[in-house]
Order: C-alpha cells, then sequence, then structure tokens
C-alpha cells in the first residue's frame, strides 16, 4: 500500500539520478532502510523527500561502488510524444533536435550540477526539498542550480554555433 | 543581465518539460521482498493459527513489521495533504480499523454493548483470554471486569476517576484483523508514542463499532464514544483506552499498563 504509493517516484528518482537498470534494487533498499529507520522520521514532515533521500544515498553508493558514471546518460523516450508548441513538420524536428541537445547537454554536466538539475526540474522538488535529498545546504542548491543553467546555456550555445539553428 | 534572468526562466521552463519526455524504464513491484526482508524468517506462514502463546512469540517479528507499515502509512496519512485526499481507504492499526466516512448511526439503546458481554473478576477474565490483561497502575484497581464474544475482548471500567468515566479495551490485535471499527476525521488523529511504540491519539468523539470473529460489524454495538481515544499495540495486546481525558492523561495511563 504504502510501498505502492511511492514506488513509482522513488523508481523514477533512483534511475533519473543514475542507477540505471539497478533502480528497482535501490528502491527495494530504501524502502527497507526506509522501514528500519522509521523512528528517525518526525510525524508531520513530508514523507517524500524523507525518501527520496535514501533513494538518492543508495543510488550514489551504488554508482560511486560502480564507477559507471558514464553508462548512466539520460535519453528521451522514443514514445515522447510532439512538443506542445510544434505547428507543423518542421517545427516538430526543430523541437526533437532542442531537445536531444538539451538531453546532451545535461548528460554533459558535472555529477553535482546533473543532479541538482535533475531534482529541481525532473523529480519537481524544491529548493528546500532537493537540499533534503542531496543532503546539501540550501544555499548550495541554490548556487549548483545557476551554475549548471549557466553551463547549460554555454554547452547550448556551442552546440548552436555547430550549426543547428534556433529561432 | 535582464536576459540573463528571462533565458533561465524559459530553460528551466524547458527542462521541465523534457523531464516528462525522458525515457524511465517501467518500476518493479517491491511490495512483496520488501515486506519479506522486515519480516525475517520468522513470517515465513502459511496459515493465521487462532490462539496460542508459542504462536504468539514466533509472530512476534511479523507483528512488528506489520506494525510498522502500517505505522508509517497512518503519518503519511495523516501528516500529508496528498495522504488526506487518498484516505478513502480503510487504515488498519492494532486490530482496528479507521475508516473516513460518517460511519453508522450510533445504536439508539444507550449502553450499546459488546456481544456476549460478562462481568468477572480480573483474575477470572485473565483466565478467560488468551493474551495477558494489561491494568493501568496509574488508575489503579478497574471497578468492573467486562469480558465479551468468548473472551476476544477484555474491558477494564474505571467509573470514579479525576476524568470521570474511564474504559479500557483490550483485545489480540495481532491476530485476528479487525476488532473494531472507528468512523473518524483523519484531522482528529495524530500519531504518538507510548511506551517507544507507535499510538494514535483521536480526539473528538467518534462512531466505534465491534467486528466479531468472521468479519461482521456487530450492529448493536454501534456507539459514540465520548471524549478521546488512544489505541496502541504491544507485541502481545492492543488497547483502546477511552474517556475525557488530555493527550498527557492518556499517555500518562497508558505508560502505566502493567
Amino acid at each position: 500500500m504504502l510501498v505502492a504509493r511511492y514506488t513509482l517516484r522513488a523508481h523514477r528518482a533512483a534511475f533519473l539520478l543514475g542507477a540505471g537498470e539497478e533502480s528497482d534494487d535501490v528502491v527495494q533498499e530504501a524502502f527497507v532502510k526506509a522501514f528500519r529507520h522509521l523512528s528517525r522520521f518526525r510525524a508531520g514532515e513530508p514523507f517524500a523527500p524523507w525518501l527520496l533521500r535514501i533513494v538518492a544515498n543508495e543510488t550514489r553508493n551504488l554508482t560511486r561502488s560502480r564507477r559507471r558514471r558514464t553508462a548512466l546518460a539520460l535519453r528521451l523516450s522514443a514514445a515522447e510524444p510532439a512538443a506542445t508548441a510544434a505547428d507543423g513538420p518542421a517545427d516538430e524536428v526543430l523541437a526533437a533536435e532542442r531537445r536531444t541537445q538539451l538531453v546532451a547537454a545535461v548528460n554533459a554536466l558535472p555529477d553535482r550540477e546533473r543532479r541538482v538539475l535533475v531534482c529541481r526540474y525532473f523529480l519537481d522538488l524544491s529548493e528546500a526539498e532537493t537540499a533534503q535529498v542531496l543532503e546539501w545546504p540550501v544555499g548550495s542548491v541554490k548556487s549548483r542550480t545557476f551554475r549548471a543553467l549557466n553551463r547549460l546555456r554555454g554547452l547550448l550555445v556551442a552546440g548552436q554555433q555547430g550549426g543547428v539553428s534556433r529561432g | 543581465m535582464a536576459d540573463q534572468a528571462g533565458w533561465q526562466r524559459a530553460v528551466e521552463a524547458e527542462l521541465r518539460e523534457l523531464g516528462r519526455g525522458l525515457d524511465v524504464p517501467p518500476a518493479g513491484s517491491p511490495t512483496a521482498a520488501v515486506r519479506q526482508r522486515l519480516q525475517g524468517p520468522a513470517a515465513r506462514r502459511l496459515h493465521p493459527a487462532r490462539r496460542g502463546t508459542g504462536i504468539l512469540r514466533r509472530w512476534r517479528p511479523a507483528w512488528r513489521a506489520a506494525l510498522i507499515v502500517v505505522a508509517v502509512l497512518l503519518t503519511l496519512l495523516v501528516a500529508t495533504p496528498q495522504g488526506r485526499a487518498v484516505v478513502a481507504h480503510v487504515l488498519r492499526f492494532a486490530g482496528i480499523e479507521l475508516q473516513q466516512e460518517p460511519g453508522p448511526a450510533p445504536s439508539p439503546r444507550s449502553g450499546a454493548a459488546l456481544p456476549g458481554e460478562r462481568r468477572m473478576s480480573l483474575a477470572e477474565a485473565r483466565r478467560h483470554v488468551s493474551f495477558p490483561i494489561l491494568v493501568p497502575t496509574a488508575l489503579g484497581r478497574p471497578s468492573e471486569v467486562v469480558v465479551s464474544d468468548g473472551g476476544r475482548v477484555a474491558s477494564l471500567i474505571y467509573r470514579r476517576t479525576p476524568h470521570g468515566l474511564v474504559r479500557m479495551d483490550e483485545f489480540a490485535g495481532h491476530l485476528d484483523p479487525v476488532f473494531f471499527q472507528k468512523f473518524i476525521h483523519l484531522g482528529d488523529v495524530t500519531q504518538v508514542r507510548v511506551n517507544g511504540l507507535k499510538g494514535l491519539w483521536i480526539k473528538g468523539p467518534h462512531v466505534l463499532l465491534y467486528v466479531t470473529r468472521d468479519g461482521t460489524p456487530a450492529a448493536a454495538s454501534a456507539r459514540l464514544t465520548t471524549g478521546n481515544t488512544l489505541i496502541w499495540g504491544t507485541p502481545r495486546v492492543a488497547l483502546r483506552l477511552e474517556g475525557n481525558l488530555s493527550r498527557t492523561a492518556a499517555l500518562a495511563i497508558a505508560d502505566s499498563a502493567r
């Protein structure tokens, strides 16, 4: 019941933070730890960030031990629907290219910057929740997000100068 | 710099949309594995057995794990707004089923009773039930001890306490799934700790219904509770304490149950 309710979110977090095909194992481990350490959970506190912090830690242990950071690049879903803004086939192609670039740029970011973007934008966590999940001070979440977005901009501009136009 | 802020907002929006289009494989279902790991080898059982201290002892880890799972669920339901929205479902805690709905009309007869109520001495009651009867030393000797439904529930009634009438129902909440149904409003439920174990504090009166061994609610038992209620479980017995008690008073009484 509880496990079922939070599985999807936990699994998505594990996968996007880099657990890859071991995401299910990470989620299982995280739930077991969450239940065993329940006494550290304060009633009234939201449960999701608390659980996701365990998920993020487990994922980090996994990726560290495997040294397989490069193998866990994010990918666009093949079945991704056409972009909402697309008016015609040409726009769709452009939008798809843009998304591909963006994913590549996110994948190219340093580990910490990518993790903060995953939490903030792909998992839709607030700055405070991200701070809790990644166990960083809120100030670091802010500064690393800022740095990540700037670096992303640099990467995208470089990509555009490489020949891809964008209106 | 204004351009910088504009660009940042645009890319933030773009990232959020990108997030929805990322490839995430379907999640497995960890529920069974998690439960098994929490319960350990002691949980490997085929059928729920009926009674007996030997079984009780072997069951403890399973019972504890089940309590923990329920307690987390309750924490969530009580603590999070999305939790509150999902509570159409039924919660079970220490042999008590909590439902967030109006519930049946209380029995018109005052003094709605549990089935087969029998008054007896505490010593007699202890011979009639399969679980240990805990007595709160804070209240002393009960004015009345009632065993109901062939030894399934023992109730200690205190007529004269500084808080007025106080009632404590005890039952083997970890053996049979449901003894009572409570129709509550989740906003009135908070999680508390009783002797280091999880408990629930339910503020205000609510409809209480006894559920028989075969799972049928006993309509004649429906009544409106008085005051506030505390429910909790030890590894061998589940308890509910009811009366015009403050939370502190209830917790002090519960803590003194031996």
